[in-house]
């Protein structure tokens, strides 16, 4: 019997992922007591297998979400299961979102606006890139929205970033190192990157921030519980549907518990945490918990994202480095940079290759097989470059998670996805891809290609909103009539920019643990 | 879970983990290319699965068959969807994943018959590598099943996995594997 089983605690947080896991490293050492509940493995550093294949594990299998859209969201690649969510994957690729991301609506008339500006969420960016280690260099990002130099040094350009820059550099265009949370020195006890590309896998030696060695070794040492394999079914209500009182979930054995909370955070990433809400559905929110103004679910977004490759003569060094890459290129993230189109794009370039998986050397070409594949993989595992270009999606909230027909082990329906890219998106991956073309052929690539359209990240479902009718939760992640049922993660935002969203994802949770720490007496 | 200070080199020997197969009879975990050369009797694909899987494997990426692709696969669908090392997963392939390469199976060979009236795994070499080329612009004449397209994108990774994407399959391109930790054996 774990000891919190059966007895109410301060706070259960669902979901052992990034927002989770800051959540209980924050609350826990305010001397909150906290239960984390994971429905994947516990997993270890020890298990991070420098495998392509081995790294499937870690990816989203069930509950399985199907996707019933127009365009896939890439649900199991994006998503996570077990201690470290998705963040144990994730490639650490850590730019800030701009002033810019979070006023659309007002500035352009379309899309949304967050219920905050840059200035409020800046001091925690700053204060996660200290707890956590970024590095990169502010100066050279001439892009980079104001805030605190960055702890380290910049992640180096190898053979293949400095080829690919050339290209730019002649192209009239910038490049910087890449904003990156691995680190580059010993920090904090942790190691510096040995640069070998095998991010996609999870880092075991400690030098990429994935939870296991940031947040949730935090968490356990101020007293967290964690539990794994703790399947949640639903958030359970009070009898006048004003106030969440703790969740139920099926742990191993089929075996239902109940774990009462003063507060529930919901911390458990764009699919399932909506589908537990809709799952909560009780007489008081027929809808689904936090659903009055019927957009939970709503907005979903995926970053639209290509990959460009050009093959060089010379070697490129292609397997050193991070799998996110070397530099980057924000010359095009105003909102209005590309004609025919409202949204912003950010360049990544000279990812670390590997010959197999989804973003490997042979998926590159996925037309050639028979006899000249071997030729190609071996001309192109010295000389392929590559760089992927990421777009703004604009919210639609026809892009959504609902509840489908079928349903999972315990009874429940499982989420459905529906999902297509606007034409705005559409024309912004045409401009990259031209872009992308012009800039291979000026580095020098004896040829150069394109990927198809692929979603990269997963956000919105459950977003925040200054208008109830409007959104989901408030700037903290509080349901706005559910206040101490609390969504973190990227679920939150009404916007998804053209950046990686881990970086936010981890600001805004210390944002809204923060604020739970210092509300608490509403809670208690 | 303590912050690792964990080095490249012998960070944790994992060990022997394998796959488990039929043996003569005999529940064995081995790599999957030595399940091969045991001529181990498929969990989950019938023989004729397993023969057509290898013939079209062994089409797609040369080097195939004799990695150990007919096992490998059939090792994956044995075990729990969460487990599987599959990159079908990644295309939105839903568990159970044999049901996905079954009906496969079934439409190649539908389509194998309908141009050339004999199954895919009695194709020469030319016209396998012809109906394979084909699944990537879409259904060939004759094909049912799951969509084509992501069939030959599922079957040609695993097939590349196999056959690239191990310690053998690095050191065969000259590319170093510079693990943190080793995989366990070959996979």
């Amino acid at each position: 019997m774990s000891k919190h089983a059966n007895h109410e605690v301060d706070v259960v947080i669902v979901g052992a992922g990034a927002a989770g896991s800051v959540h209980a490293a924050v609350l826990a050492a305010a001397g909150r007591s906290v239960v984390v509940l994971e429905g994947g493995p516990p997993r270890k550093l020890g298990d991070l297998y420098s495998s392509q294949l081995w790294a499937r594990r870690l990816k989203w299998t069930a509950p399985a979400a199907s996707d019933v859209g127009a365009d896939g969201a890439g649900v199991s690649f994006n998503g996570g299961h077990g201690y470290g969510g998705a963040a144990i994957h994730h490639y650490a690729v850590w730019p800030r979102l701009h002033p810019a991301d979070f006023r659309m609506a007002s500035e352009h008339g379309r899309g949304l606006d967050w219920p905050i500006g840059y200035e409020t969420l800046r001091p925690f960016y700053d204060r996660v890139q200290a707890d956590v280690g970024v590095a990169g260099d502010a100066a050279q990002e001439k892009w980079r929205p104001p805030g605190a130099a960055y702890p380290l040094p910049p992640v180096p350009a190898f053979a293949q970033g400095q080829a690919i820059a050339r290209g730019f550099e002649a192209r009239g265009l910038n490049t910087a190192p890449l904003p990156m949370a691995i680190l580059t020195q010993e920090y904090q006890g942790r190691p510096a990157c040995l640069m070998d590309g095998w991010c996609d896998a999870g880092c075991p030696t400690g030098a990429l921030a994935n939870p296991l060695v940031t947040y949730i070794p935090r968490a356990l040492q101020a007293g967290a519980e964690f539990r794994a394999d703790a399947h949640v079914t639903r958030v359970l209500m009070d009898g006048a549907g004003a106030r969440a009182i703790g969740v139920e979930y099926v742990g191993a054995g089929g075996v239902r518990h109940i774990q009462r909370a003063r507060a529930v955070v919901i911390a458990a990433f764009a699919i399932e945490t909506p589908r537990i809400l809709f799952n909560s559905a009780t007489d008081k929110h027929a809808g689904g918990l936090g659903n009055a103004s019927g957009l939970l679910g709503a907005y979903l977004m995926a970053h639209p994202s290509i990959s460009v490759f050009g093959m060089f003569d010379q070697d490129m060094q292609n397997y050193l480095g991070p799998t996110g890459g070397q530099l980057l290129n924000q010359d095009h993230f105003a909102k209005d940079a590309t004609p025919g189109a409202l949204g912003s794009r950010q360049w990544m370039i000279a990812q670390a290759l590997k010959p197999n998986d989804l973003l490997g050397i042979a998926m590159s070409r996925p037309d050639i097989i028979g006899p000249a594949l071997d030729q190609f993989m071996r001309k192109a595992a010295r000389g392929l470059g590559n760089m992927v270009a990421l777009c703004e999606p604009l919210p639609d909230a026809a892009n959504r998670v609902s509840l489908g027909a079928a349903r999972d082990a315990h009874g429940l329906p499982l989420a459905q996805i529906t999902h297509r890219y606007g034409n705005d998106a559409k024309t912004l991956i045409a401009a990259a891809a031209d872009e992308g073309a012009a800039i291979m052929k000026a580095a020098g690539a004896s040829e150069n290609w394109r990927s198809p359209i692929a979603g990269q990240h997963l956000m919105g479902g459950c977003i925040m909103g200054a208008d109830p009718a409007r959104s989901v939760t408030d700037s903290l992640g509080r349901l706005h009539d559910v206040p101490n049922l609390i969504v973190a993660g990227p679920s939150l935002f009404p916007t998804a920019s053209a950046v990686n969203p881990t970086f936010t994802v981890h600001a805004l949770a210390l944002r809204s643990a923060e604020s739970l720490v210092r509300d608490w007496a509403q809670f208690g | 879970m303590s912050a690792a200070t964990l080095g490249r080199r012998g960070l944790i020997k994992a060990g022997a983990l394998t796959i488990a197969c039929m043996v003569a009879g005999r529940l064995v975990r081995v790599s999957p290319a030595e399940a091969h050369a045991m001529a181990a009797v498929p969990q989950v694909l019938s023989p004729m699965e397993a023969e057509t899987l290898g013939h079209l494997c062994e089409t797609m990426v040369p080097g195939a068959r004799a990695a150990g692709i007919a096992e490998y696969v059939d090792s994956q669908l044995a075990a729990d969807p969460s487990e599987s090392l599959l990159i079908a997963r990644y295309f939105g392939v839903l568990p159970p994943f044999r049901d996905f390469y079954a009906a496969g199976f079934a439409g190649l060979d539908a389509a194998a018959k309908a141009a050339h009236e004999k199954p895919f795994a009695a194709l020469a070499a030319d016209p396998a590598l012809t109906l394979a080329a084909s699944l990537l612009a879409g259904a060939p004449s004759g094909w049912t099943g799951p969509p084509a397209r992501l069939f030959y994108l599922a079957l040609r990774g695993d097939a590349v996995d196999v056959v690239y994407g191990t310690q053998a399959g690095f050191e065969m391109l000259g590319v170093p594997y510079m693990e943190h930790i080793l995989p366990p054996r070959r996979w």
